[in-house]
């Protein structure tokens, strides 16, 4: 009996009808996939990508070189020297992040007393050979510099949550 | 006693102390500012307000006594509510630059603010500033605006520090610490108000932005650069050196530490540092292997011995090298068969050697100084040869002590002495022994008056007694007058280690030649350990004259220095801090140190390198793995305690006719001690580092026909040196005050004798 209720639903091409109607009710239903890289999903901001050091509108850079994010850093992955400028202010002459150590914990990010180290929405980058994700002060100046836009608007929706 | 409560626990306490005294006896904390132990209560900083029962208002703990039965609460509503209070006006006008202040993470005002400071700020108008002041090269006022106005500065300067050169200007708002007309602080213990200040006001000047505190790791060690034995915490950071701070020891140091030692890691790693062996071939200096230099040393010192005789070969030290090194030392010249082995560079009188029953020292402890009543200071330049020990000696002078001089410079000491008598050098014997028959004959006036009327009387000989052609006649004298007094006599030693260098044995024997007969009578081969010649030793002429002339001379040294002039082999050794060893300080306190940085370079530890040069010249009993286990050979298992002793006898005293002509007074600059301090840049670019002068009566310079700061030349031996002149009229008359130990004095003679001094 089962047998001939097995040769009748394949006869009618039921169990296909059936596949075809799980197809066709997707086919019209809303798409969740993203198609990275054309499309992207939507981020917040306070989205936690790769490092970048911010400058003041009037070019100062803004690390005065506390060290609180090195001391708070979980990873380790920072490493700051700092000296006496010629102008007498303090400033780093070394700071850099391994992003190879970093876990993007965001940590820095909230340590620091002037918003210099901040987290931005960039994480497409890569490097090619050991080393490359070594990140110096100048890399992360340059950072700072091409996203400053973004990261400033970041910073003003956030400030309200501070 | 008096019993009182404190937050409900019951205590003890003495009569006459203060509330938070006898808090912090039992262990409880108060908050604070402007208290401090060893200084005068100001109470001007209100945060230890406390809640008293029966008293109306809030009291500040350390200004209130104790009374019986008191009840305190440190932590009620109304205690907690005033110290909220006091903290939210301390903070209206301390600037929030926490993240580049160089004591934040050590300071005391962030660590209190995260207990009673609020989250946020009520205050809206704009703070004050104070602008910056420029008070020296050691201590940095860059940050005034941070100041609290505690006043521990001013008050650390005129209580402890001997003369008040910060000082509060102007009223409430206006209110600043300043110093005087805008000049620098020169107290040879100005180091110590950084530790003071609660805040980042004032912060040590060569560690500025250096690091942050809570990168550095804390290592413990002894001071090389006097005979306090002063307990360091050496801050280190990428096995570099980066602050010296004190470590409290009520025994010695107490809480404080003169800038000498403070500051002198800074001539650490100097660009003249010794990284490298080297050995001259030819005329020329190149670096080497260490087996090609030791073997090349092994071999020069090898062919002397068996060529000239072992006695053509001395050892010299300085006494600032440890009792390791000085052991090892002396163990290689005499396994060696010489017997000339010394570290008393500066010393010329050694005619108490075999005289003395035991090893000179303080003759009681540094903490018994506190206690004595009476003091005689024979020869010295006390407060800028012992900074810390003068500092205490200015304590216990407030207490009651009553201190006489007797001298050939009358520098202020910065605390009241009773007497003093100031006479030429070829007099101090005679002054000294008439104080010794008027002490006899009980005469009620004068220096023996006062020493007669103590009950516990201290004569000390300092740095200029030893170095004195008549020391030991100082030394026969001293005792007498010790007897008479029933009192203690002793030396204030002038190295780290002079005491262990008697320890050390690394004092010649019977046969044996000491540092001024080695230099006298050149041998033809030398083992310098961490000496300068030219200005480490008595007679730079004649010390200089002696190494050039010798065949072989063998240098460990940290440094490059004059030696590349004379020596043969240049073997690099580890300064104090890259070494484990030992000091035994003046009071006869064995005190033992690690090395808290790696030896720069190639350099090794000294007692390692004359460990492998005992092997290779195949000596017996040089085979150590450890410095402990040359310490505990140098020791013998005996106390250290059993061996002092000043007892002298056999010595007579003569006064000597003075020769004609001026004499020469010289102290060695509080900055020119050792290697490391001449070295240390900030160091020597305070005031008391400046280039010497020549000092001399108004009435000298007159006879000469000059004017104070005028260039005069100086003869003496076969050398001369042009300086300015300065008088100064406290001197006595036919006395030439010119430092030694320096640079531009290397090239006189004798720290004692006679001197020209003409019209340049």
């Amino acid at each position: 009996m089962n047998k001939l209720i097995k040769f009748f639903k394949s006869f009618l091409l039921l169990e296909l009808l059936k596949g075809m109607s799980v197809t066709g009710k997707y086919f019209f239903a809303r798409h969740i996939t993203v198609e990275y890289p054309e499309e992207k999903t939507p981020q917040s901001f306070r989205f936690r990508g790769q490092h970048a050091q911010r400058r003041y509108p009037n070019g100062e850079e803004r690390c005065i070189g506390c060290k609180l994010c090195e001391a708070v850093c979980p990873a380790m992955a920072i490493k700051i020297e700092v000296a006496e400028r010629a102008d007498g202010s303090r400033r780093t002459t070394q700071y850099d992040i391994d992003l190879t150590k970093c876990i993007f914990c965001g940590f820095c990010e909230e340590s620091c007393p002037v918003d210099a180290i901040v987290e931005t929405r960039v994480f497409e980058y890569h490097g090619e050979k050991r080393g490359d994700l070594y990140f110096t002060k100048e890399m992360l100046l340059a950072v700072g510099d091409k996203h400053e836009e973004q990261i400033a608007k970041d910073r003003a929706a956030d400030a309200k949550y501070r | 006693m008096i019993n009182i409560e404190i937050d409900g626990k019951h205590i003890e306490t003495e009569n006459g102390s203060t509330v938070i005294e006898a808090a912090h006896k039992a262990g409880i904390a108060i908050p604070h500012f402007c208290y401090h132990k060893k200084l005068s209560i100001a109470a001007n900083c209100r945060m230890c307000l406390v809640q008293v029962e029966k008293a109306p208002k809030p009291l500040p703990a350390c200004a209130t006594p104790v009374t019986e039965g008191m009840k305190v609460f440190t932590h009620s509503d109304q205690a907690v509510k005033a110290q909220k209070g006091v903290m939210e006006f301390l903070l209206i006008n301390h600037p929030l630059d926490c993240p580049i202040c160089d004591q934040g993470g050590e300071c005391m005002l962030q660590d209190i603010s995260v207990g009673y400071g609020a989250g946020h700020s009520r205050y809206q108008e704009e703070k004050r500033m104070v602008l910056s002041k420029d008070i020296g090269p050691l201590v940095s006022a860059e940050e005034m605006s941070r100041c609290i106005n505690c006043t521990r500065c001013v008050r650390f300067g005129q209580e402890i520090g001997g003369k008040m050169e910060l000082g509060q200007a102007f009223r409430t708002e206006h209110a600043e610490i300043v110093s005087f007309l805008s000049s620098t602080v020169d107290s040879e213990l100005s180091g110590n108000m950084i530790d003071l200040c609660p805040v980042g006001a004032l912060t040590s000047k060569p560690f500025r932005y250096k690091a942050r505190s809570w990168e550095l790791s804390r290592r413990r060690s002894i001071s090389a650069h006097d005979s306090l034995g002063s307990n360091l915490a050496v801050h280190t950071k990428n096995n570099q050196v980066l602050r010296v701070l004190p470590i409290e020891n009520e025994a010695i140091n107490e809480c404080w530490l003169s800038d000498k030692d403070r500051f002198a890691y800074e001539g650490l790693n100097t660009s003249d540092r010794l990284t490298k062996p080297m050995i001259k071939q030819d005329g020329k200096w190149q670096e080497v292997e260490w087996q090609v230099a030791l073997e090349y040393a092994a071999n020069g010192l090898r062919h002397i011995a068996n060529g000239a005789g072992a006695e053509q070969v001395g050892g010299l030290a300085t006494g600032g090298s440890t009792l390791e090194e000085m052991y090892l030392l002396q163990k290689l010249m005499r396994g060696m068969g010489s017997d000339n082995v010394d570290f008393r560079l500066r010393q010329s009188d050694f005619s108490a050697d075999g005289k003395q029953q035991g090893t000179p020292w303080l003759g009681l402890s540094v903490a018994d100084i506190s206690r004595a009543d009476r003091l005689l200071i024979v020869g010295s330049f006390l407060r800028k040869d012992h900074p810390v020990l003068a500092a205490r000696i200015r304590q216990a002078v407030k207490k009651g002590l009553n201190v006489s001089l007797i001298h050939s410079a009358d520098d202020d000491q910065l605390m009241h002495i009773a007497h003093k008598t100031i006479v030429a050098p070829d007099a101090l014997v005679n002054t000294l022994s008439q104080v010794a028959q008027a002490v006899d004959a009980k005469q009620s006036d004068g220096i023996a008056g006062s020493l007669l009327s103590g009950e516990r009387v201290a004569v000390l000989l300092g740095n200029f007694a030893q170095q004195h052609p008549q020391a030991s006649q100082l030394q026969t004298l001293a005792q007498q007058i010790a007897v008479s007094t029933k009192g203690k006599f002793g030396f204030i030693g002038d190295a780290a280690n002079s005491v262990g260098g008697y320890i050390a044995q690394a004092t010649p024997g019977a046969k044996g030649m000491n540092a001024a007969s080695m230099m006298a009578s050149p041998r033809k081969a030398y083992v310098l350990l961490n000496v300068e010649a030219e200005l480490d030793c008595a007679n730079p002429q004649q010390a200089m004259a002696a190494l050039q002339s010798a065949d072989t001379v063998i240098v460990l040294s940290a440094y490059k220095n004059k030696a590349l002039d004379y020596a043969d082999v240049l073997l690099p050794i580890a300064p104090f801090t890259e070494t484990s060893g030992t000091f035994i300080s003046t009071e006869g306190r064995v005190q033992s140190f690690k090395g808290v940085v790696k030896p720069l370079g190639e350099a090794r530890p000294a007692w390692k390198v004359l460990r492998v040069l005992g092997n290779l010249l195949k000596l017996d009993g040089f085979d150590f793995d450890t410095s402990e286990s040359v310490r505990d050979e140098a020791l013998e298992g005996v106390d250290v305690s059993a061996k002092l002793s000043n007892a002298i006898t056999g010595v007579e005293v003569k006064a000597e006719v003075s020769a004609a002509g001026m004499q020469r007074v010289s102290d060695v600059p509080i900055y020119a001690t050792d290697a490391v301090v001449r070295r240390s840049v900030p160091l020597q670019a305070t005031a008391d580092a400046a280039i010497p002068k020549v000092w001399m009566h108004s009435e000298e310079l007159n006879n000469i026909g000059v004017k104070s700061g005028m260039n005069v030349k100086v003869n003496q031996g076969s050398g001369s040196v042009k300086l300015a002149c300065c008088a100064d009229d406290k001197l006595p008359k036919g006395v030439v005050r010119i430092a030694a130990g320096h640079p531009a004095t290397s090239a006189l003679g004798a720290m004692f004798g006679t001197i020209t001094v003409e019209r340049a």
